[in-house]
Order: C-alpha cells, then structure tokens, then sequence
C-alpha cells in the first residue's frame, strides 16, 4: 500500500533510492545513501545507537546532519469533491537551518517559500505574491514545522507543535504527527512521515475529508 | 509673628474661605472642551458640514501609530501583539495593522450576503462560460498552496463573490505589507486605530493614547524600538500637556519675579495675599454664574476668562497704593470707588456685546469676564477694608527721577500725539495688520508633532482629503442611492483620470434595492444547475461538488437586505462605513471622497451636474470659518467699544472721555501696528488679549486722569498725581511680569496673549501719562 505512492509517473522508484534531499557533497541525510557514505555515517552514530535502543534521536541526528538537499516531488491530492486524485510535480529544496521552498512546476506554477518567520507564496500565472509572517498565520505553523523541522532534525521544535509518535527502525522508520493545536486539528489531523536513515520519502497529510500524499525523489 | 497673624487673620480667613471654595465649586460645575462652541453659527451648508466634521467627524478618532527601531520581524511582532491588546482593551472600534482580519461571525454574515453586497455578483458571472472558467480557477486554487482557503470558499462560492468583497475592502490600502503587517521604509511597522471614545473628548483620547503606549511596553518591544503616535486625540492631550507644562514653567517664574517685586513696593508678602482675594472672589463668582447660566463652563471661556480677569490685580494696587497719608483704608475705598466703578462698568459695557453675539462660547467668555470684574470690584470696595487693618500695608516709594519724568509727560503731549498721528498712517498704508488665516497656525500642538503626522499618514496612505462631497437624505437607504448615483455620474471622471478614485458607503455597504436588483439578476435555480452540469465537463469535480454554491443562491435569494442596523455583527464593514455614512439630526449624510484631484474644475462641473451632491473645499472653508468668527469678534468689540465711549462721556464728560478713548485706542493701535513689525499675523488669540489690554488701559487712562476731577490745591493735586502714578506704575509692572514671560512661550496661544499684553501695555501706560490732563511741570 505504502509503495503504492512511490510509483510515481508510472516509472517504479529504484528498491534502494538515493538520498531523498541528496547534498552537495554527494552525502544525503536520507536513509539508502551510497554506501560510503551510509557506512561513514552509521559509524559515527554507532556508540549513540548501542547506548539508546530508540533511533529517534539518531534519526534526527541523521537529519540535522544534512546542511542542504533538493529533491524532485509529486503531490496526490485526493478530495472528496473530486472523482480522481489531483497531481502536482515540482522541486523540493532545504537548506538549514530553516529554509525550506516547495517549487511546483506544473501543472500550474507555484512557489511556496518557509524562510525564517517568513512565508512567501507565488502563482506567477496569476500574478500573486504574498509575503506573511509564519506568527500571523498560527494555523500554517505547526503544518510547516512538521516538514521543515522534520528536515532540519529538530525534534523540539516539532514536539511543540505535535505529538510525535515514531516507528520503526533508523533504516526504515514512520513518524505519526498529530497537531497540539485544536484549531490547526479541526483541519489537518495528522501528518505522517515516512522515511530511510536521513531523508524524508514520504509525506503524507491527512485532512478532514480529504488528503495528499507526497512522494520525495532526491535529486543531485 | 503671632501679632502679624492676629493682625491679618480677617485676610488669612478670607483666603482659606476662598481657597476652600474652589475645588468645592470646581465640583458642581460642568466644564466642557467642545471647541466648535468658538466657532460661528453655520451660514452655509458647507460650513455646517464641516463644523460637525471638526465636532464629531470619524477624521477626529483615528490614530496612527509607527513602530520603529529595530528589524523588521521585529517590528512585525511587536505590531501584532500590540493590535491583539488594542483589540482586546475594548477602547477602539477599529484596530489594524495589515490585511483586514474578519472574524467568523462577520464572515457568516458576509458570505450569507456575498451576492447582494459583491461588486461582482453580476449576472455575466454566471454565464456557462465565467462559470467554466471560475471552476477551473477552483480547480488551480485546490492544486496550490492554498488549497485549504479555496475548498473553504471554493464549493460553495465558486465565483469568487465573498473574496472580491474582502479584497475589493483591501484595495485601498496602499501600503506595503512585510511580516504579515503593513511596514513602511525604515523599517517602521504601522497601526491604524479608530477610537470609540469622541475625537474632542481629550480626556478618553489621552486613556486611548496611554493604552497605545502600555500596549507597546507590554510586547516585549526589541531594545531601542520606539513608538510614535499620532491623530487629533494625540493632538489633543499632546497639546494640553505643551500648554500645561509652558504655562507652568511661566506662571512658576512670574510668581516669583512677581512676589519679589510686590515684597519690595509693600516690604511685605501680605500684599500677594491682598491681590489674591478679589481675583479669586471674581473668579469664583464667575464660574458660578456661567456654570448657572449656561449649564457648564467651557474649558477655553474659563481659561481666556480669567487671562481677562487678570485685570482686577490692579484693583487692590490701587486701593492700597492711593491711599493718602492719614486716610483710613475705607475711606480710601470711598474715594477711589467712583473710578473705580466707573472702569468696571465701562469694562462691562465693552464685553455685554459678546454676551449678545450668539456664539455660546464667546456668550461665556463675556459673562464670565463681566462677572468676574464686577466681584472683584465689590470685594475691593467692600471686602477687602474690613479685612486689613485702617492704615492698610506699607508702600516704598517710587524712585524720585521716574515719577518726575513720567509726570512731565504731559507736556510732550503735542509730540505723542503727532507720533500717534505717524503710526496709524504708517499701519493704514501697510495695510493694516494681517490676519491668520491658517487654521494649523494657531494649533498649541507643537510642530515636530504636526510634521510626524503628515509623514505617518502619508506612509499608511491616508487620503489626503481637500475636497470632500457630500449629500443629505432621510434616510440611510436613500443616502445610499443617492450616493450610488453621485457615484456612477462620477466614474467618468476616475476613467478619465480626472480623479484616482472615489470612496463612497456604498462601495461598502449597497442600498437595498441595488441589493435586491442583484439579487433578482441571480439565474434562476434549474437554470443554474444546469450551467454547473455543462461547466463541468471534462474537469474532476463530482456531481454533487458545487450543492453548496446552488444551495447558497437559492438561500441568497429569500434574505432580506443587509442595512447599517443589521452591522453590529459586521464590526469590520461598519468601521469601513461609519465614516462615509452618518447619522445627523433629522437624517442621514453621505461622505464621498474622492482621491488624487488633479482636475479640480472636472470635479466641480461633474458634482455640480448630480443635484444635492455638495462640494466642500476643506481648506477654503475652514479659511472662511475662521474669518467669519474673527470678523464676528471684531465687529462685537467695535460694538463694545462705542458702549464704552458712550459710558466714559457720560462718567467724565465729553473731553474726559475723549482723552481715555484716545489713550486706549492709542495704545490698541500701537500694539498692532508693533505687532505688525514684528511680523505676527493678527489671530483670535491677539484679539483675546486685547481686549484684556483695553481694560488695563482703560484703567491706568481713568486713574492717572483722575486727579483733576478731585483738584485742590496744586501741591495735593500733585501730590496725589504722584500717589496715582506710583499706583498706576506698580499695575503695570504685575501685569508686565505676569503676561510678559508668555510672550517667551511658542505655544501660539500664549505667545500671543503674552506679546499682546506686553507690548500693549506698556504702551497704555505711557499714553495714559502723557495724554493725563495738563498739570505743566511740577514743582
């Protein structure tokens, strides 16, 4: 079911994908990184892991790890007022510590920038750009936050705005976020991550009625 | 020390009596700052227009504050929490500081009305083909970023009716928004705020500016972030803080130069005691009698009242300083009383035309001085002998050499009048002084202020109103069409460029029947589904999608209109239009503004051609009210003058009365045409102490003339002269010491009075000693 979504423009992602936000160096912070990397890494979190059984935390150290990545994305957007999914492709992009641009490509153009506080949203065809503060928007926030400090490894800041709850294990893991917010909740009630080492695969959000999937390809 | 209490403690009584009094008093009456009280009856639609503007206009509430000094997200933060605890204070009817936040029950309401309050709810819209492309518009907006927003509004308002209503509200904001709040250059963030309390009410503006600044301390504001602040009620308490801190300062200084100088002449601090108890029984027998004869006293009549009655200091200076020796203090008061009286009726006389001028304010300003002069005069002459001892208090005399001068004035009297002679030609060919006819001139509020203001408002793109149309109904519903109509005969004009655009309550808030007329063009219900059928051709929707649009048309159509009684669930709607929509006695006036005039004659031709649409020049008018109500002053003040002269001629005869005229005139028209050099432009300020001038002047005219009508011998009458003069010179000197620092003061209103009465009355006086009568030169 999960790779259902991974199948994306009916081409079958390779069984063991590179790093989804692969960085400059070559090193993705995503899990089925090369494997010199991979093994350079593991080493350096190996005396973490046999102290703590919970890859969480080495999870999220994988992650902070990743200074910059971009990744290609397709977006399933399933709503109840549609009799087939919505799709939309484009360019991911993180670099740290917080700044994260989705950049739809087609069908219709649109940049959607978290810099900072600051959010910036553009659709060039019809001639929108908005600046906010991610303060005056407290509603977007924790919907923000949940990728962007997902990216970032920053798991308090991702404790503050949702109830994490993470399984399975550092090469293969889930992550089920929930927001605090009832008011954020009454629209999105749970965000789920998935995951391979240091790098987001897969988002998944789930509104009232109504959800999206988003499928991560890392791109060098 | 006790003998000296023992020996005034009639006079301490007094003056604890009267001290006690005050705040007594000071609690029963009513005191109001309505400053259109000032200001003429309106004689023309225009001016009546913009006296209640200035009254009680949505101009007089708004506040504009700038947060600046740090970064701009910094900024941005501080300006957020500060509208959150401005909103929440309770204090404001309207608080922003970005796009317009809609509450969700102001959005119900809005979207239950979206087809018959939007602009773009027009049957086109509805077409199968705008209908298409609205779907398809849906069909983007749900791909993007903001898909959240767009299936919110997107099933049910597919055209987008309720966004072009919110944004259509938007447009008129120009100013750049950063961090989600408006943020001009610098950075500095911006704040709008319209306060609930009156615009004229200094009190509740000074608690709406406390709030503003207590909000701000409260934000955690970035170190070395500031505030400023802005609008007619910061004007206000900025203004009488300004005024109370000079006037302080000044009466502080005065008091002392004053003390120091009563102590020398009297070798005692007793005679600041005597002065104080007539000027306070005056004072305290006009407020009642004003507070009693109008219901309250206005703030402005009390303080130009009692620069008026700054006069009656001089009546206990005379009363102690014409004493003759071996005189008991009554009998001076005998003897003096008939001058005295006949200086007080005169006074009176020349203020009973401002009692019958039909202004309230000046009505106030004339009773309350008249009251004050007479009290002052009673107690004078009644009061205080019984309470000081018969050999009153002792006086230095005055220097031998300055009396001897002053008293041979007389003789030059030929040159004096020949220089008199000089100077009204000199002022009569320049014109005479000019008048003020720029109302912000005469604003206490400190410039710096004033420059602030100009700069904040034209950062948050505050219209700068000069010409402002209006019309009369009714009824709100018919303001509202006829400002619909006023409204179309105007587009050519904002086509045309003639105009940028034209803000008007109907933009906001449409008249019923053009609210019922859009929505009797809705398709009807079969045909519309149908068209939504068609329009879905091909695209992803489900059959059922848009059930919400067809379900809100049909409920749309069975709602009664939306009128102004129904906005009290719409606070944003209402803030927009309570300042183009106003209820009036009787009905109901419409504001339309128009912005960026650049073809004034186009505008007027075009207003001019829509029948009850008044154009009203803001600056011209406000000129014309102003010259109306110096011109209405001067003419009461001729008026007032004649009456004195008529008194004067009866008190001291025909050539008598015309030596005190011509010694008053005199020296009125010394201190303008000095006035004039100095370059001052006459204002109402000017005028108000003048008439003060001419009391005083009249005074030392009558004292210092005085001696003949009681001539004895030459030795007493020269004697007496001197007494008189020494009286006459001590007035002047309080007087001089009292307003003359004013003069020093920028507030317009202080530097004014203390110019005027300075230079005014030194000229008085030594007019009054060279026009005295003929003594030749003393022995």
């Amino acid at each position: 079911m999960r790779w259902r979504w991974l199948k994306v423009g009916g081409s079958e992602l390779p069984p063991n994908p590179p790093s989804f936000f692969g960085t400059k160096e070559g090193r993705g912070f995503g899990g089925g990184s090369p494997p010199p990397t991979f093994l350079r890494r593991t080493l350096l979190i190996l005396p973490l892991a046999a102290q703590a059984p919970d890859p969480l935390p080495e999870v999220m150290a994988a992650l902070a790890a990743v200074r910059e990545s971009r990744a290609a994305f397709t977006e399933e957007r399933e709503l109840p007022e549609l009799d087939r999914p919505l799709i939309s492709r484009g360019v991911l992009t993180w670099r740290a510590p917080d700044r994260m641009e989705k950049h739809t490509l087609e069908p219709v153009e649109e940049r959607f920038l978290a810099d900072g506080d600051t959010l910036v949203l553009e659709q060039p065809a019809r001639g929108i750009r908005e600046t906010m503060a991610l303060d005056a928007v407290p509603e977007v926030r924790p919907v923000v936050e949940a990728i962007r400090a997902t990216l970032a490894g920053d798991l308090a800041t991702l404790r503050e705005h949702h109830e994490v709850v993470f399984s399975g294990t550092f090469a293969r893991w889930r992550m089920v976020l929930t927001p605090r917010s009832l008011r954020v909740r009454a629209a999105v009630q749970r965000v789920t991550l998935e995951g391979e080492g240091g790098a987001i695969l897969v988002v998944e959000t789930q509104m009232r009625d109504g959800r999206t999937r988003m499928a991560i390809t890392p791109l060098r | 020390m006790r003998r000296l209490v023992a020996r005034y403690a009639a006079l301490f009584a007094a003056l604890a009596v009267l001290a006690l009094a005050f705040p007594l008093l000071l609690r029963q009456v009513s005191l109001r700052g309505d400053i259109a009280d000032f200001l003429p009856a309106p004689k023309t639609e225009e001016s009546a227009f913009l006296l209640e503007e200035l009254r009680s206009g949505a101009a007089t509430t708004l506040l504009i504050a700038g947060i600046e000094g740090g970064e701009a997200r910094d900024l941005a933060r501080v300006s957020r929490a500060m509208a959150a605890r401005l909103e929440a204070s309770g204090l404001f009817a309207l608080v922003a500081n970005g796009a317009p936040r809609i509450d969700d029950g102001e959005a119900a309401l809005l979207i239950a009305h979206r087809y018959a309050l939007s602009p773009a709810a027009t049957p086109e819209a509805f077409t199968e083909a705008a209908l298409r492309r609205s779907l398809e518009a849906v069909l983007d907006g749900l791909r993007g970023s903001a898909a959240p927003l767009v299936r919110r509004y997107g099933f049910a308002d597919p055209t987008g009716a309720f966004l072009a209503l919110v944004r259509g509200w938007a447009a008129d904001a120009r100013v750049a928004m950063e961090h989600g709040v408006w943020m001009a250059e610098g950075p500095r963030a911006l704040l709008l705020a319209q306060s609930r309390a009156g615009g004229l009410d200094t009190e509740a503006q000074a608690r709406t500016a406390e709030a503003f600044r207590a909000a701000f301390a409260a934000s955690d504001p970035p170190p070395g972030a500031r505030l400023l602040l802005s609008g007619p009620g910061i004007f206000a308490a900025e203004a009488a803080a300004t005024v109370r801190a000079d006037v302080r300062l000044v009466s502080m200084l005065s008091s002392v130069l004053v003390a120091a100088f009563l102590i020398w002449r009297y070798r005692s601090p007793l005679m600041l005691a005597v002065v104080a108890v007539p000027l306070s029984a005056g004072t305290l027998a006009a407020l009642a009698v004003v507070d009693a004869a109008f219901g309250h006293v206005h703030g402005a009549a009390l303080g130009f009242g009692m620069t008026m009655l700054g006069v009656v200091d001089d009546y206990p200076i005379l009363l102690i300083t014409g004493r003759a020796p071996g005189e008991t203090l009554r009998e001076a008061a005998r003897r003096i009383w008939p001058t005295l009286r006949l200086a007080t009726a005169a006074a009176v006389a020349g203020l009973v035309p401002m009692l019958a001028s039909g202004f309230p304010g000046l009505a106030q300003l004339g009773l309350f001085a008249a009251t004050g002069l007479v009290g002052a005069a009673l107690t004078t002459r009644y009061l205080l002998p019984a309470l000081l001892p018969a050999e009153g208090l002792p006086v230095r005399p005055l220097p031998e050499r300055l009396a001897h001068v002053l008293l041979r004035l007389p003789a030059r009297r030929g040159v004096v009048l020949a220089a008199l002679a000089v100077v009204a030609v000199a002022l009569a060919l320049g014109g005479g002084p000019r008048m003020e006819r720029d109302l912000a001139a005469l604003s206490p509020v400190p410039e710096a202020v004033r420059d602030l203001d100009e700069v904040l408002r034209r950062q948050v793109g505050a219209p700068d109103v000069r010409v402002v149309l209006t019309l009369r109904a009714p009824d709100a519903e018919a303001a509202l069409q006829a400002a619909e109509r006023a409204a179309e005969a105007l587009a050519p004009l904002v086509a045309s460029g003639a105009i940028a655009g034209l803000d008007h309550p109907a933009r906001f808030l449409p008249s019923a029947a053009t609210q019922r007329a859009r929505l009797a063009a809705l398709p009807e219900a079969a045909t519309l589904a149908e068209r939504i059928e068609a329009a879905r051709q091909g695209l992803p929707f489900r059959a059922n999608a848009f059930a919400p649009f067809l379900e809100g048309i049909e409920a749309a159509r069975t709602q009664a209109p939306l009128t102004p009684a129904d906005l009290r669930a719409a606070p944003l709607l209402a803030a927009r239009l309570a300042p183009l929509l106003r209820q009036e006695e009787g009905g109901v006036r419409a504001i339309l503004l128009p912005t960026d005039i650049r073809d004034m004659a186009a505008l007027r031709a075009a207003a001019s051609r829509v029948p009850g649409l008044l154009p009203v020049e803001i600056k011209a008018e406000t000129e014309a009210i102003l010259a109306e109500a110096t011109g209405a002053a001067l003419r009461w003040a001729a008026v007032g003058g004649v009456l004195v002269l008529v008194l004067l001629g009866a008190g001291r005869g025909l050539a008598g009365g015309l030596r005190i005229a011509v010694a008053l005139g005199g020296a009125l028209m010394l201190t303008f045409a000095m006035l004039a050099a100095l370059g001052e432009r006459i204002s109402v300020f000017h005028l108000t102490a003048a008439l003060l001038l001419a009391g005083v002047g009249m005074d030392y005219a009558l004292f210092l003339g005085n001696t003949r009508a009681s001539a004895r011998s030459g030795e007493a009458s020269t004697e007496e002269a001197a007494r008189a003069l020494g009286s006459v010179i001590t007035c002047m000197v309080t007087t001089l010491l009292t307003f003359g620092l004013l003069a020093l003061c920028r507030t317009p209103v202080l530097h004014a009075t203390g110019l005027t009465v300075t230079v005014g009355v030194a000229a008085a006086f030594l007019l009054a000693c060279a026009l005295a009568p003929g003594r030749g030169a003393p022995r």
